[in-house]
Formats: C-alpha cells, sequence, structure tokens
C-alpha cells in the first residue's frame, strides 16, 4: 500500500486542495476503515489521499440544530450519532443503524460521510437516512454549493451522483410532522452475526401517527437486495392514511409485497436472492405487527 | 507534523503513554506499523488486519480504536495508549489485567491487549458520564457485550472475559 496524502484543516483548505487535485487520481478520506481496506487490497498507483479527519470546522463534525431540522456534518463520526439525545428522541432508525454499525472501535471514526459515500448497497447509515429522506449538502472545488435528496444521490453499485472536485459538506433532517403524535421508528439488520457483518438484509422504516392513530408520514428502505440501498415508494404511499392499530393481516401483506417489488438481491456467499426476498418479506410485516414504541 | 522535503514521509508527534514522541512516519503508514516497528511495542497485536478482531486495539484520546485501520499520520498531535502504558512506574498491572487473570479470562493471550484496551475504554466512557451524573452508573451485561463486539477471542468463549469485565466496572467506574 503506497500513496500520498494531502491534510487540509479547514474547509477553505478542502476546497484549494480539492481544485489542486481535480485532474489527478485521489480518493477523500475520512475514517478511512472502509478506504484502508480496499487500497490494503488493491493498491493504485499515484493515488493521493485527500486525508479530510483533521478538518477543524464544528459543523463539518458534528451534529446541530437548525431552524427545527437537524444537521449533521459528514465527518460525524457514527459515535457521536448513537450519542447525540436528538436523534435518539426524533429519529430512532438512524440511531439504531448507528449503533449496529461494524463494531465500537470502527464506529470511533468511521463517518456518516463516508458511509454515505461508500454507496455499498448495504450501508446501514445510508439505510436510515433514506427512510428519513434526508438532503445532501456538497461544495465543489471552487466552493459553489448544491444540494440533492439522498433518493436521488445513488447511480448504482457504489456510484453515486457526487462528481470528481466535489465533496460532501453536511446533510439535513427534516423536524418530524408536527401533528405526528408517536413515530415508529426502527433499524433492522439480519446477518450471521451482530456485530461486524454485512447485512444480508436490512430495514430502516420512520413512520409518523398522529393522534388519532392515523399513519401520516412514511419512510422505509432496505439495503443488500439490490445494487442501491432502495426506497420503497409504494410501500410507503399505501400505508398514508390507514390506522396503525387496525391493520389487516391481508393489508401488512401487501404492504410487504409492495416493499419486495422493489428488490432485486443476488446470490452470494452470504446468501441466496430467494431467502433474501423472503427475509425482507417478513422484516417488513414484522413492523406493523410489532406494538407501537415510544 | 512536518513533510520531509524531498519525499513521502512526515515527521510525526504524538504522546505514547504520556511519554511524547517523534517519529517519521509514510504517508501511508499503519499505526499498528508504526507501534510495532517503528517505536517496539509489540504488546499490540496484528490480528486480521482488516478491524475485524480487535487485537490491535489501542486507546486513541481514551476511546478504543482499531490501529490497523488507522493512519499514523492522523495519530499526530493524539494521545495514544498500549497495553505497555496500563502498567503504573511500580509495574503493577492494571486492575482490569489484575481482573482477567483472576477469574481465568486468559488463554492463548492473542487477544487479551485488545480486550484489555477495549475494556479499558469502556471505564473510560463510564468515568466520564458518571461525572456528571447524581448517582453512579455501571455498564450493564449487556452493554458489556456490545462494547466488545469489535474483539474476537477463539478460547475463552467470551464468559469469563465479560464475567472479569462486569465484576470490574461494577466497582471502577
Amino acid at each position: 500500500m503506497n500513496f500520498n496524502i494531502e491534510i487540509p484543516h479547514s474547509i477553505d483548505e478542502l476546497v484549494l486542495t480539492l481544485n489542486k487535485f481535480k485532474n489527478k487520481n485521489y480518493r477523500i478520506g475520512a475514517g478511512c476503515t472502509d478506504l484502508l481496506m480496499e487500497l490494503k487490497n488493491n493498491s493504485a498507483s499515484n493515488l493521493t489521499i485527500i486525508n479530510i479527519s483533521q478538518v477543524d470546522d464544528f459543523n463539518f463534525n458534528n451534529v446541530k440544530l437548525s431552524n427545527g431540522n437537524v444537521d449533521i456534518g459528514a465527518n460525524t463520526t457514527a459515535f457521536k450519532i448513537c450519542e447525540n439525545e436528538n436523534i435518539l428522541e426524533n429519529y430512532k432508525t438512524l440511531h439504531e443503524a448507528a449503533l449496529n454499525l461494524a463494531s465500537a472501535q470502527i464506529r470511533q471514526v468511521a463517518t456518516i460521510g463516508g458511509n454515505i459515500c461508500t454507496a455499498s448497497p448495504s450501508g446501514d447509515l445510508i439505510c436510515a437516512l433514506m427512510a428519513l429522506k434526508a438532503q445532501l449538502y456538497i461544495k465543489n472545488s471552487l466552493g459553489e454549493n448544491r444540494e440533492i435528496s439522498i433518493l436521488d444521490f445513488y447511480k448504482g453499485v457504489r456510484k453515486t451522483d457526487l462528481k470528481h472536485g466535489e465533496f460532501l459538506s453536511h446533510l439535513s433532517l427534516n423536524s418530524n410532522n408536527k401533528n405526528a403524535f408517536k413515530t415508529k421508528s426502527g433499524f433492522i439488520k439480519i446477518g450471521t452475526r451482530k456485530s461486524m457483518e454485512c447485512s444480508v438484509v436490512s430495514l430502516a422504516y420512520h413512520i409518523q401517527i398522529d393522534k388519532k392513530g392515523n399513519i401520516i408520514e412514511t419512510g422505509l428502505a432496505f439495503g443488500a437486495s439490490a445494487p442501491i440501498v432502495k426506497y420503497a415508494t409504494r410501500a410507503c404511499d399505501f400505508l398514508i392514511g390507514k390506522k396503525i392499530d387496525s391493520l389487516s393481516k391481508t393489508e401488512i401483506d401487501t404492504f410487504a409485497k409492495l416493499v419486495v417489488e422493489y428488490a432485486s438481491p443476488i446470490d452470494d456467499i452470504r446468501a441466496t436472492a430467494w431467502y433474501r426476498k423472503q427475509v425482507l418479506f417478513n422484516i417488513s410485516k414484522s413492523i406493523l405487527e410489532k406494538n407501537i414504541e415510544k | 507534523m512536518v513533510k520531509i522535503k524531498g519525499t513521502n514521509k512526515y515527521k510525526i508527534s504524538f504522546l505514547l503513554n504520556q511519554t511524547k514522541v517523534e517519529v517519521i512516519v509514510k504517508a501511508s503508514a499503519i499505526l499498528l506499523d508504526v507501534l510495532r516497528e517503528d517505536l517496539n511495542l509489540t504488546g499490540t497485536k496484528p490480528g486480521c488486519n482488516e478491524g475485524e478482531c480487535g487485537a490491535c486495539t489501542v486507546l486513541i484520546n481514551g476511546a478504543a480504536v482499531n490501529s490497523c485501520l488507522y493512519l499514523a499520520v492522523n495519530a499526530d498531535g493524539k494521545e495514544i495508549t498500549t497495553i505497555e502504558g496500563l502498567v503504573n512506574n511500580e509495574s503493577e498491572l492494571d486492575p482490569i489485567q489484575n481482573t482477567l487473570i483472576e477469574n481465568g479470562a486468559v488463554q492463548c493471550g492473542f487477544c487479551t491487549s485488545g480486550m484489555v484496551m477495549s475494556i479499558k475504554s469502556l471505564q473510560n466512557y463510564y468515568i466520564s458520564k458518571n461525572k456528571s451524573a447524581k448517582t453512579k452508573i455501571a455498564p450493564t451485561n449487556q452493554e458489556i457485550k456490545k462494547w466488545l463486539e469489535g474483539n474476537l477471542c477463539r478460547c475463552t468463549g467470551y464468559v469469563k472475559i465479560i464475567e472479569a469485565a462486569e465484576k470490574l466496572l461494577t466497582e471502577k467506574v
């Protein structure tokens, strides 16, 4: 493994570094837990790592409240996300996804931006952020900004909308609906082991319910069952307006079928495509069969 | 941190087991290799070299991190603690090490240094949490298991290790 390294210490320096390297072979590394593994296996020549872990910028490295929304800097570690009380209280799916990411040691350094931009089909945080319909904010090497919904960000296996010379600066989560009285929010990860395991199937859900028990907003995404993490729009739409406590068995089955329609899994070392679809169907049902939490 | 002119190397300095050290490392150097090869601290073990087994766990600013997946340049300016750093001036073992020994939680010993460092980080986490708490709390059995999820042991079956950690952390947080 051999590469050069650039270490910007501020966002401005990062922008300048990207400008300098925009026509060269570079990769951006934050926690580098995935990147180093990749480079240990396939070392590229003339590669420069733009090491952003030492960028000293509060908004880039932390979770903060902003006009009722929650902004999360791309360099925020999974550990900080686990520890954030606002996320635990209002976006439980993201809390649980972060808590189930790899191991305690990895969570100390792995960042949310790294998980988003690595674009793994089984990315745990991606899955939760899709269920929450996160908005991503991107900066380029000229310092210009643009934004994109995470639902439109993924273009294929490990391919994103991020262009050469751009980096993810932060993401934003909308506050929950003001009429939401309860939320049913969580993250289910199925694997052969609880820790350090790439999911066989993962499912993130965030369902908001009003005082009368009507479902008013729904977000649901699943991982490891398609080339990218998938958002199940039709399944989400199906639930809107229904009463959470009086869903029939047929309605729950229909909902789970609508989720599975988005799956196109493959057979691989971890599971067969058939198994993945079956598990996805069962865990989709399970979220509506459980009693409402919180 | 200073880049060495005309090379792909950096001079970094950090606090290692409470002593300031300076070392010249390649840009792509991994902390685990620097600790073992350049600084001769072989208590930190190379296991899987891919962040799975936790044998290489060290503390960075008090928190457990896999040194096999950590760029050495990022250690610059930080406080690194390895298993060697837990022994005090009188060469006494850390209470964590003694509790593991007393509870029969060590067999081949390869995972032990990483396991000890992870337990230490959990102890640090609870000590800091308890500073601002009205009543002292200790981690539950489930929390200990969760915290040690990144440390593999192929000998003990974990039971003795978890029991030892629980015994220690109930008293010393």
